[in-house]
């Protein structure tokens, strides 16, 4: 033993004699006493110094047996082979440290409820480990805690296998050390009752403040965060190190790999600690944010990571923009719905990283076995788990990709393409569940269109848009397109949810609230309506959506257009213009026409407004439509249109029919345009009409007095004259019945046929109103433009053909006018010849003397100059006021002049008679060839008994031809009977009319 | 150096307090004496579980020493 003695450290064998004495308490005196009554004191001495010897010898067998068996490898000590006597010189260090720790935290948690204990102790461990004198830190703990039970000393190697109690909850003490241990409840629900999941929450935690002194601080530096970066490596170390600590058979495999994985295991598990950060668009150490659109990946890596890397990239760059996009404000409402929605689906994403999180932690701090986590958590299923979430972002970076220059209805259309066209049913879904959000704007201002008339749309992004841009005309026509212009159907911004039809509907349905309530001052009808039918309106319910619809547009339009009747007579208007512009009431016009007569051949700046209006007001007591209601004919009007030099009251004089507000909808300004156009052009063919009449009526008058006395000298002229002026009357007389009959009468008829339709609408009234407008126009001869097209020349309109007969017309009465004077003139003269001869019989004389019939051609020659300038010289005969004056200067002419008045008046009738005729051949030619049947039906109605000949113009070269061939006809009118059968006949005409 | 001692010691006892503190928590009814006993040994490179075997051996051999005297004495 002695022997022994020196191999023994001095030191340690001090220490441990004073150890010994220390732990033995001294030997109590009494138990001696009896035997050893005398050298008590000395016994007591010897058998201290026996027992002290007795146990420092135990001690040291007991401390060498240990160091033998550490001399086996696989022990804590022994494998490093450092010192003999189980000693740890040099020992692994850290983790030695980190086992015993370990041990006795677990040691605390176990043994008490609360851990407030494992917390002063991780207090005290810290502040240890900082300390610089102890080298074998883990040694004097590990004493400590074999020291901790001393009674429990025989189970104390199965210690680790032992369950531990659920009550320990290792979440607890988690969140009480780590207070931004976010996944704290997610630990805390899902807490594991086996030991290993506490010991590596105890490791972490043991970890955390050695980090400043660790020596292995240089692996650590990569990790983004220090704190949680540090912890699995720490992790995988001390857990390493306590598998191996427990059983060393384990330590020998996990060496290996452990040593293998050392390189890429931490770098994946960083990076699988970052993710959550990265899913959430934040940069990290290794992976970093370089611009928007890219991540700039660690170099270092190996190609799979790298592989798995990029896939986990698109989801963290797509949520990146995604969140710039949802941050943003700008655009208008249905793009800020979504961003609303979207800004939805990014929180369920980010619900999805947190949890991903959770899994993550949790998967870290669980310990590893063979290399295995146990939860598995791995970037490759991160990738798995991220992928429909990926999807979604996806879906929603393409719509907002696609929505950047889209707006309202455009956008919706956008996504409801996704919703129906695309063959993902996940797409599919996914656009459904956005649509639902970004339609409520939408909804919301169609909901309030189609009940209350109102547009809402501070960003133009509804379907119904307000022209910002009016139609820059006259300004009369701007307060009066209410209807027309004030709102407009966009047909881009109808989104696809709606169809065509129906934004159609709902537009009308919203301006006719709109017009209601501004146009026909009734929001108080429209007020209580959307009181009472206004509901809400959603997307996906198409079915009640359409009949909502449908029910508002039937209640509004009913309602519009019993406004519109009621309210404002819109047909009592209608007739009242028919009867008054389009000449329906007869008398009426006839009594105007009388009284205006005298009036109106003045020159047209000698008209003045209050006889016209005057003569209106005698014309309609008189008549008929005296009857006719106040309102009506308070609106009836009498002006005169832009004066100019040189034109007769015929020409200037019109009727007006005034239309004020809500009505002009259906009667726009263009319709009384119309009107105007079709009463003047029916009140020159009544004019030509009444001043025919009247010379008509002089004529038959005259023959029966002062022209049968004349018979000798001008019967023949008169004769022809009445022939043609019965044809003029004929095709006046045709020309209004046509207009009057078959064209109002018919178009009318048909107007109200339509307006009379049950589920009538305003826009069908006015539509109505413009085709029954449009076919006067264009039958009564007036349309231009089709009816030139028709005819291959502008130039050579119906209007125009035939203002140019009622020309000739006009003409043709003047100078039957002028021959009837000339007859009155030869009446007179006669009169006062024989009177004369009477007188000079009386007196004894010769009843006529040759002095007198010298003196008589000497006066004619005198006048002639006036007289031809006044009749023969006038080509265009339009101008009343000669034709009106001639008489009466001719009445004062010489008698005698008759030699060359007649035959330059008999010339002037042959040619404008011969002129009206080739016109009214051409008219029919025209006319006849018309694709309207009415048209063609005037032709036939004209020339019943084939009498005029229609000429087909066909070219422009025909007519000259045409032209010509008149001319030819004229200069050899009485011989020539060699040309087309037509001629013949018409020679052969005017023979027999020169014969008679 | 004296300072540097005084240095060491100080911080020697500022470890002896942790120690002590951390036996405390633990139960293991060391003294102060003791620790610092058990401290220099382990720091001279004796196995912590061997100095527990012997210190626990003692302390059940005192034990059961006291018991049976006393119990020889009634």
């Amino acid at each position: 033993m002695s022997t022994r003695q020196p191999a023994r450290p001095r030191r340690i064998d001090d220490a441990l004699s004073q150890l010994v004495d220390a732990l033995t308490p001294p030997l109590s005196l009494s138990a001696f006493r009896d035997e050893y009554a005398g050298d008590a004191e000395e016994a007591l001495a010897a058998a201290e110094e026996q027992r002290h010897h007795d146990f420092l010898e135990h001690a040291w067998r007991v401390l060498d047996t240990h160091t033998n068996s550490a001399d086996n490898p696989a022990s804590p000590s022994g494998n490093l082979g450092i010192g003999r006597r189980g000693s740890l010189a040099g020992a692994t260090g850290a983790e030695s440290i980190n086992n015993a720790s370990d041990l006795i935290k677990r040691k605390l948690l176990r043994d008490n409820a609360s851990p407030d204990k494992a917390v002063q102790f991780s207090n005290l461990y810290s502040r240890l480990l900082t300390q610089p004198v102890l080298s074998q830190k883990w040694g004097i703990l590990y004493l400590l805690y074999r020291l901790s039970k001393p009674e429990a000393s025989e189970g104390l190697a199965y210690e680790d296998e032992r369950p531990r109690s659920p009550l320990m909850d290792p979440a607890k003490l988690q969140r009480m050390l780590a207070k931004d241990q976010r996944t704290g409840s997610g630990m805390a629900a899902s807490s594991e009752d086996d030991g290993p999941a506490v010991s590596s929450s105890a490791s972490q935690m043991a970890a955390r403040p050695e980090r400043k002194t660790s020596l292995r601080r240089q692996d650590l530096e990569r990790e983004r965060d220090a704190e949680h970066g540090a912890a699995p490596e720490r992790l995988r170390m001390s857990r390493q190190h306590e598998s191996a600590g427990g059983d060393p058979r384990v330590a020998e495999y996990l060496q290996e790999p452990g040593m293998d994985e050392g390189k890429s295991r931490p770098v994946e598990s960083g990076l699988l600690r970052d993710l959550p950060f990265n899913l959430q668009g934040l940069s990290s150490n290794d992976l970093q944010f370089m611009s928007t659109s890219t991540l700039k990946l660690p170099p270092t890596l190996p190609i799979p990571m790298v592989s798995i890397l990029n896939t986990l990239a698109e989801p963290c760059l797509l949520y990146r923009g995604l969140s710039t996009f949802v941050e943003g404000s700008e655009g208008g409402l249905i793009s800020q719905s979504l961003r609303a929605a979207l800004a939805n689906e990014l929180r369920s994403y980010l619900g999805l990283v947190a949890t991903l999180e959770g899994e993550i932690r949790r998967a870290l701090a669980a310990p590893q076995e063979l290399g295995v986590p146990k939860s598995g958590v791995t970037l490759k299923r991160c990738v798995i788990w991220t992928r429909d979430a990926t999807m979604a972002l996806r879906l929603m970076s393409l719509i907002v990709e696609e929505a950047k220059n889209k707006k309202g209805g455009q956008l919706i259309s956008l996504i409801h393409g996704f919703s129906t066209s695309h063959g993902d049913p996940f797409v599919c879904n996914f656009a459904e569940k956005l649509l639902a959000h970004v339609t409520r704007p939408f909804y919301n201002m169609l909901r309030l269109w189609i009940y209350d008339g109102e547009l809402s749309d501070p960003y133009k992004e509804f379907c119904v848009v307000e022209p910002e841009f009016r139609p820059s005309t006259d300004p009369r026509r701007i307060a009066t397109s209410v209807w027309e212009d004030k709102y407009k159907l966009e047909d881009d911004m109808v989104p696809s949810i709606i169809t065509k039809d129906f934004a159609k509907k709902v537009f009308l349905i919203g301006k006719s609230l709109n017009f209601i309530r501004y146009g026909c001052g009734d929001s108080g009808w429209v007020e209580a309506y959307s009181k009472e039918a206004s509901k809400e309106l959603r997307y996906g319910d198409t079915a009640s959506l359409e009949t909502s619809i449908d029910e508002a547009y039937k209640t509004t339009m009913a309602r519009l257009i019993h406004l519109m009747d009621d309210k404002f007579k819109l047909f009592d208007h209608l007739h009242a213009l028919k009867k008054y512009l389009l000449l329906g009431q007869g008398d009426f016009i006839a009594l105007l026409m009388e009284s205006l007569a005298s009036n109106l051949d003045r020159p047209a700046n000698s008209q003045y407004r209050h006889t016209l209006t005057a003569q209106l007001e005698h014309a309609i007591r008189a008549s008929n439509a005296q009857y006719d209601s106040q309102d009506v004919l308070r609106r009836l009007d009498a002006r005169m249109l832009e004066l100019s030099h040189g034109e007769i009251g015929w020409d200037c004089f019109t009727l007006e029919y005034k239309i004020d507000a809500p009505v002009d909808v259906v009667i726009t300004p263009w319709g009384s345009t119309q009107y105007l156009k079709v009463f003047n052009f029916l009140w020159r063919v009544k004019r030509v009409e009444f001043s025919l009449g009247s010379t008509w009526r002089r004529c038959m008058t005259g023959a029966r007095g002062v022209l049968g006395s004349v018979d000798d000298k001008v019967g023949a002229d008169w004769k022809r004259a009445r022939c043609v002026i019965a044809e003029m009357i004929h095709f006046v007389c045709q020309l209004q019945y046509y207009i009057l009959f078959e064209v109002i009468e018919s178009s009318w008829d048909q107007l109200q046929a339509s307006i009379s339709k049950p589920g009538c609408t305003l826009d069908d009234l006015i539509e109505a109103h413009t085709k029954y407008l449009n076919s006067i126009t264009h039958k009564g001869l007036l349309g231009s433009s089709t009816s030139s097209k028709a005819a291959g020349k502008p130039e050579e309109g119906f209007l125009a053909q035939l203002h140019h007969i009622l020309k000739i017309m006009l003409a043709y009465k003047d100078a039957v006018d002028g021959l009837y004077s000339f007859s009155v003139a030869e009446f007179t003269r006669r009169q006062e010849l024989s009177a004369k001869i009477e007188t000079r019989t009386a007196q004894g004389q010769w009843g006529i003397s040759e002095r007198d019939i010298l003196s008589s051609r000497h006066s004619q020659a005198q006048k002639l100059a006036s007289a031809s300038s006044s009749f023969s010289l006038t080509p265009n005969v339009g101008s009343g006021a000669d034709g009106v004056a001639t008489p009466s200067s001719l009445a004062n002419h010489d008698l005698s002049a008759d030699d060359h008045m007649l035959p330059s008046l008999r010339s002037r009738l042959r040619d404008l008679s011969l002129e009206f005729r080739s016109r009214l051949n051409t008219l029919l030619g025209d006319l006849s060839y018309q694709p309207d049947v009415d048209m063609r039906f005037l032709a036939v109605v004209m020339n019943f008994n084939e009498v005029y000949e229609p000429v087909r113009r066909r070219r422009a070269t025909t007519i000259s031809r045409d032209k010509e061939r008149e001319r030819a006809r004229r200069r050899a009118a009485p011989s020539s009977g060699s040309e087309a059968q037509a001629q013949i006949r018409k020679e052969k005409k005017d023979a027999s009319s020169n014969g008679q | 150096m004296p300072t540097q001692s005084d240095d060491k010691r100080q911080a020697a006892r500022e470890v002896i307090d942790i120690l002590q503190e951390i036996s405390i928590l633990l139960n293991t009814k060391l003294d102060r004496t003791e620790l610092s006993l058990c401290v220099s040994l382990i720091e001279n490179g004796v196995n912590p579980d061997a100095l527990a075997t012997v210190i626990k051996d003692l302390r059940r051999e005192v034990e059961l020493s006291s018991r049976s005297p006393n119990e020889s004495s009634e």
